[in-house]
């Protein structure tokens, strides 16, 4: 089934010259800390903590709905510091999820409703189902699809699964158009 | 990755009449066919653990019991454990010898590392395992206690069937001890010790003997331990004991309660590679390193065949006619040429006459060559209904190649944008 068009409010989000398309109801923290490398889709209502640590994000990724991208922390005798965060090219992150995590590789799906735990490492081509919780320091491995809570492998990705995620984020990035061209 | 989010609406009929999503199907290029999941062979590539991602021969996998060594599954909700530092103050219990060495050395903490669940906080702590010095391996490795015997039938079975190999082998020789030139010529292709022997007219070595005389059959006995007065009385916590999952995941211990969960060691995965079953042509080869995503060889149906995408349908109503939109894509580099046939328009799965010689029926019995009857495919008549007549277009199609540089013409990309 061929994606369907999603269209925006023009007025709602500013396009920037290597392509992103960032919505302005969204709390970017820190945002001289936050990366998007072209071709993002950052929507309404996410929230990216940059100014926690480095928020770096590939190309053609999208952040969904009500989102929460947040750099991972880790205790040390001597109080908190946190990590960077570093993303892949051709992530889909679904509504309402949360990320922690250290790592997301490139390809990833992660889906709705999802936790994240902190300083997980999601490895290129991975899924996350909906409503799954990952929890901490979680190392999920290529070609692995994984639900539930606490999130388990289930089974196993097929081998195009770059192509098909190079896909599918390049056609969301496509039919996400503004009303005004209608 | 629509296809992995949404149920499979369009399904291709692989060789072996499978109805399968483009995903999961291969594309032979040696037999120009389509195979899927069932109709080829899966073969295991390389062991790796799935947490820290290091390879293990595949020896060293079976000596572990494919199980990683440094990484460890919570046994209680079989997420994986995750090592934890603790500053420890050695202090001077009464029964350590207490040395004066020890005593300058007990006055600066020292780390001390234990297993932690971040999932439910299970803890190896929990279970009585002391800290350990070093941040990974040093685990205690328990011994299950019917190791021995357990070892004992095991080499007893392995004699037996070693024995059972050789009357058979012997069996075979015997109908070809006529020809002479074909025990020169296993001679040639590498012969086990046990063959040589029995050529020889030699008895089979002795361990395999020495196994078999010594074995002892266990007897059954009709006492059995009595239950505990109060079995019947005893109030059960539920908390305290472990649910069939936990006790299956260690089947040498099946604890009982829950203070006696050790850490489990954790499985290892697999990369695979697959090969196709007719011409023995390998489909997809893995790259070696496990966090690696690319392939050396990956023949799938998602970069040869055309990819049929529904773009728009009508609910399908009882003497109507309806239009279902299609989108047709070419990957691969060449234009093709498609027509659209009626479901029975389709041909019949192909009758292939097997390649029988002399020769090769004698490799066989030479085992020579491994049996691989098993592993041929079956092609079925593809098995689905039609419920409707379906109109289709009348001429065949030409697809044009793919265009590899269309996507970095920036005017058609401002174009569909603006």
């Amino acid at each position: 089934m061929e994606l369907q068009d999603t269209y925006y409010n023009k007025s709602e989000y500013v396009e920037t010259a290597s392509g992103n398309k960032v919505s302005r109801q969204t709390v970017l923290c820190g945002s001289q800390n936050i990366v998007l490398h072209g071709k993002v889709i950052v929507q309404s209502d996410a929230i990216i903590r940059g100014d926690l640590a480095n928020v770096k994000t590939g190309r053609f990724c999208i952040i969904s709905k009500g989102s929460v991208i947040r750099p991972p922390f880790k205790k040390f005798s001597k109080g908190v510091a946190f990590f960077p965060l570093q993303m892949g090219d051709h992530v889909f992150v679904g509504e309402n999820t949360v990320v922690n995590a250290a790592v997301v590789g490139s390809y990833v799906y992660i889906g709705k409703n999802v936790v994240i735990g902190r300083r997980c490492v999601l490895k290129d081509c991975c899924m996350i189902e909906d409503n799954s919780v990952l929890p901490a320091e979680t190392v999920v491995p290529s070609f692995a699809r994984y639900s539930g809570s606490p999130a388990r492998l289930i089974t196993t990705l097929p081998e195009a699964t770059p192509d098909l995620m190079t896909e599918f984020t390049k056609s969301y990035y496509q039919h996400f158009l503004p009303t005004t061209v209608q | 990755m629509a296809y992995l989010t949404q149920p499979d609406y369009v399904k291709y009929i692989c060789s072996c009449g499978q109805l399968k999503p483009i995903t999961s199907l291969y594309f032979c290029r040696h037999c120009l066919k389509i195979r899927c999941g069932f109709c080829i062979c899966h073969e295991v590539d390389s062991h790796y653990c799935a947490n820290c991602l290091e390879n293990m021969p595949s020896s060293e996998a079976r000596l572990k019991k494919n199980r990683c060594s440094s990484c460890f599954d919570c046994p209680s909700c079989f997420h994986t454990l995750s090592t934890r530092a603790t500053m420890a103050q050695p202090r001077q219990t009464p029964q350590d010898p207490a040395g004066g060495d020890t005593k300058v050395e007990s006055k600066q903490p020292k780390k001390m590392y234990y297993l932690s669940c971040f999932n439910c906080r299970w803890t190896s702590r929990d279970v009585g395992i002391p800290d350990q010095p070093v941040a990974s391996g040093g685990w205690p490795e328990r011994t299950n206690p019917f190791a021995a015997r357990v070892n004992q039938l095991l080499d007893y079975y392995k004699a037996i069937a070693l024995q059972e190999k050789q009357e058979k082998i012997e069996r075979e020789r015997k109908k070809f001890t006529i020809r002479g030139k074909y025990i020169t010529l296993t001679d040639k292709t590498g012969l086990t010790g046990a063959m040589a022997r029995n050529i020889a007219g030699l008895p089979s070595s002795d361990s395999s003997c020495s196994a078999i005389a010594n074995f002892v059959p266990s007897q059954a006995s009709a006492e059995v331990e009595e239950l505990p007065e109060d079995y019947y009385t005893k109030e059960v916590n539920l908390n305290q004991i472990t649910s069939m999952p936990q006790r299956l995941a260690s089947p040498e211990w099946q604890p009982v309660s829950v203070s006696r969960l050790h850490p489990l060691a954790k499985l290892l995965s697999v990369k695979r590679s697959q090969r196709c079953r007719v011409c023995d042509h390998n489909l997809t080869k893995p790259e070696y390193n496990p966090g690696s995503i690319k392939f050396k060889i990956e023949l799938l149906a998602y970069y040869h065949v055309p990819e049929v995408k529904i773009i728009s349908h009508e609910p399908v109503k009882a003497g109507e006619k309806t239009a279902l939109l299609l989108k047709l894509t070419n990957p691969t580099g060449h234009e093709m040429q498609i027509k659209l046939l009626q479901p029975e328009d389709l041909p019949p799965p192909e009758e292939k006459e097997e390649p029988k010689s002399i020769e090769k029926s004698l490799e066989k019995s030479l085992n020579l060559e491994k049996d691989t009857s098993s592993y041929k495919a079956i092609e079925r008549e593809p098995q689905y209904s039609v419920t409707s007549r379906v109109t289709s277009p009348p001429t065949a199609l030409t697809l044009a190649q793919r265009d590899d540089a269309a996507e970095y013409d920036d005017d058609a990309q401002h174009d569909t944008t603006e």
